[in-house]
């Protein structure tokens, strides 16, 4: 019976053997499956992800094709319009919250590009029209400058009142050629392609309403005090500017309705206010002139539009370059204001009236009117200093005459000149009791010139001063004719017995009438009628 | 004063003078037609050429010719300017003196004589 036990605990402790080492095996088959368990969540997990990951990839470059589509088909067209028109806007970007990231800056910066490129293009390309317009139109000017040389030739030469009308037609027509070619050769960046000399203002005034269709409307009042004249350099720029503002005024105002000039003499230069009683101009076109005028910015002429107004940015391009201003503003008639303001310093200056007259369309000093003296050349008999008066004046040294006359010059020597405040004013004429003087200190023409004293001290200017004196010597008795006379004689022995006694060796071989006394004054009369 | 050199350009126009217009109102008028101011001061409501023009005849008379000279316009715009102002009573013109009616050329050597006679002695 021993055996049965021995048998069994064999058995027994077989089958514990199994049982601990199947129990082991399933306690790790047990954990394997836990950790593939484990495994198999995390891997699903990371694959979810993935799957949102894709889904978000696909989402943003479907987004950044549609954001380069815009690119290409919206926002580089805007740009090419904007740059043509300047208020056409270019849009963003179609999602904003790209802003900041570096598909943004890709972009503007194939934006900058594409701006820098065309402006380049254009800049270029302008140029390039701009210098064919140039040479042509400079040409051109050059021809009808001869045309009209050749037709005021014949305007001289044709005394037929028929043929004498149609040169004058011909000669308006060719002015507003020549007016249309130089405003085009100057936008087009050339010089107003003639100099002329010193010219009255009044004159240049005049010269440029003259060249536009409609000039009968235009009403010119000159309140200048002096002689205002405008330096050589200037005249023909001037009268350029004045053309276009002028031509302004007559085309954006009824045909019927008048365009008032004045002309007016300030502290520091001469201004010319141009006021039309026409349609005006908004605040937006306003600033537009204002800005063409202030001719800063480099000048297109794609931006003038078709066909271009060239108005405004021929004023900005002389502006620019010789230094005088302009303004526009609403007038107060209603229409438009336009001012050219030339400062005295560098563009005006004083011209003798004797020496060079001003046209006869001219309109006269509103202040002076018909108290100017007669034209040179028509010295009128009845006043025998005259003569000598510009022969003193023409010994004068340039300077002491320019200072003394010039209402420009410093203010501290019109200060001092004048007793009071106002300016020195040019005094042409002797005063009334000129004839009077002696006839022996009539005839040193060596005389000083005094600019002030006689007339500003002794005899204030009087307003009907020289034409009383015309108009009493006209009709005076025959013993003043006899006394005017006897004092003519006077003079010529005078004169005859100084330039013997100067000259005694030559008295024999001249002329024994002897140089011209200075006190006559038929002489520069007679020199000059020649 | 003699006029401005042909060099150089003009800046106003002649046609200004008369809006273009050179058929005066009057067909009489000749170079050589004397010209005289009918009245005598400022004349008003005229414009500025006939102004001058009627200031250059205020110390006597002068020719057509001499007076488009001194305005600088040519004569043909001169004469517009004057029919204007003979019709608006402002001017008087004369007819040219005839030349028949100058002084024979005999007469004028004489005195040209006579006055050699007196330089020399």
């Amino acid at each position: 019976m021993t055996e049965i036990p021995v048998v069994l605990t064999v058995l027994l402790s077989v089958g514990t053997a199994a049982a601990l080492v199947l129990g082991l095996a399933l306690a790790r088959s047990h954990q394997k499956t836990k950790r593939s368990r484990q495994r198999t969540t995390a891997l699903e997990a990371e694959l979810r992800t993935a799957a949102h990951h894709h889904a978000a990839l696909t989402t943003r470059v479907q987004a950044t094709e549609a954001e380069v589509r815009h690119l290409a088909g919206a926002r580089v067209p805007d740009l090419a319009a904007s740059l043509a028109h300047s208020h056409v806007p270019v849009r963003g970007p179609l999602d904003p919250a790209i802003a900041g990231s570096a598909l943004e800056e890709a972009f503007n910066s194939v934006l900058a590009q594409v701006d820098d490129a065309v402006v380049k293009e254009r800049v270029r390309v302008d140029a390039a029209a701009q210098a064919a317009m140039r040479g042509a139109s400079t040409t051109i000017q050059a021809l009808l400058y001869q045309l009209q040389s050749l037709l005021q030739t014949m305007q001289e030469k044709h005394d037929d009142p028929f043929i004498a009308e149609d040169l004058l037609a011909a000669d308006f027509l060719n002015e507003q050629a020549l007016r249309r070619v130089q405003s085009t050769a100057v936008v087009c960046g050339a010089w107003p392609g003639l100099t002329r000399e010193n010219s009255h203002l009044a004159d240049i005034v005049v010269g440029a309403m003259s060249r536009l269709t409609g000039y009968e409307r235009v009403q010119v009042t000159n309140q200048l005090r002096d002689p205002v004249g405008v330096v050589a350099r200037a005249v023909e720029p001037v009268a350029v500017v004045l053309t276009e503002l002028i031509a302004n005024a007559l085309h954006y105002s009824h045909p019927e309705l008048p365009v008032a000039v004045t002309l007016q003499q300030g502290n520091k230069g001469a201004s010319v206010i141009i006021d039309d009683a026409g349609v005006g101009m908004h605040t937006e076109e306003l600033q537009q002139a204002a800005r063409l005028m202030a001719g800063a910015d480099t000048l297109l002429l794609t931006e003038l539009g078709d066909p271009p107004r060239t108005g405004f940015a021929v004023v900005g391009q002389l502006v620019r370059q010789y230094g005088f201003t302009t303004y526009v503003e609403a007038s107060p008639y209603g229409g438009v204001r336009a001012i050219v303001h030339i400062p005295g310093d560098p563009l005006l200056t004083l011209l003798d009236e004797a020496e060079q007259p001003m046209s006869a369309m001219a309109p006269l000093p509103a202040a002076s009117g018909s108290h100017r003296p007669p034209l040179p050349g028509r010295a009128s008999t009845q006043h025998p200093p005259v003569s000598q008066d510009l022969r003193a004046r023409q010994d004068l040294p340039g300077t002491a005459d320019a200072r003394a006359g010039d209402p420009f010059a410093e203010p501290s020597d019109a200060g001092a000149e004048a007793d009071d405040t106002e300016l020195p004013r040019r005094r042409r004429r002797r005063s009334q009791n000129a004839p009077e003087r002696d006839p022996a200190a009539a005839g040193h023409p060596q005389q000083p010139y005094d600019a002030t004293g006689p007339y500003d001290a002794a005899a204030p200017y009087d307003a009907v001063g020289p034409h009383a004196t015309a108009a009493e010597g006209a009709s005076a008795s025959p013993e003043e004719s006899a006394q005017r006379w006897a004092a003519f004689q006077q003079g010529t022995a005078s004169g005859r017995a100084a330039a013997e006694a100067e000259a005694p060796s030559e008295s024999g071989a001249t002329d024994p009438s002897g140089p011209p006394s200075p006190a006559d004054p038929r002489s520069a009369e007679g020199n000059t009628r020649a | 004063m003699t006029p401005a050199p042909r060099d150089t350009r003009r800046l106003v126009p002649a046609y200004l003078a008369t809006s273009g217009r050179a058929r005066p109102s009057r067909n009489t008028l000749d170079r050589l037609s004397v010209l005289h101011g009918a009245t005598r001061g400022p004349v008003s409501g005229v414009s500025p050429q006939e102004a001058r023009l009627l200031e250059l005849l205020r110390p006597g008379a002068l020719s057509l010719a001499e007076a488009a000279a001194h305005l600088r316009l040519p004569v043909s715009v001169v004469k517009v300017l004057v029919a204007e102002l003979v019709d608006a009573g402002h001017l008087q013109v004369r007819a040219p003196i005839p030349d028949a009616e100058l002084p024979e050329r005999q007469i004028l050597e004489k005195v040209l004589d006579g006055l050699r006679t007196l330089k020399s002695s």
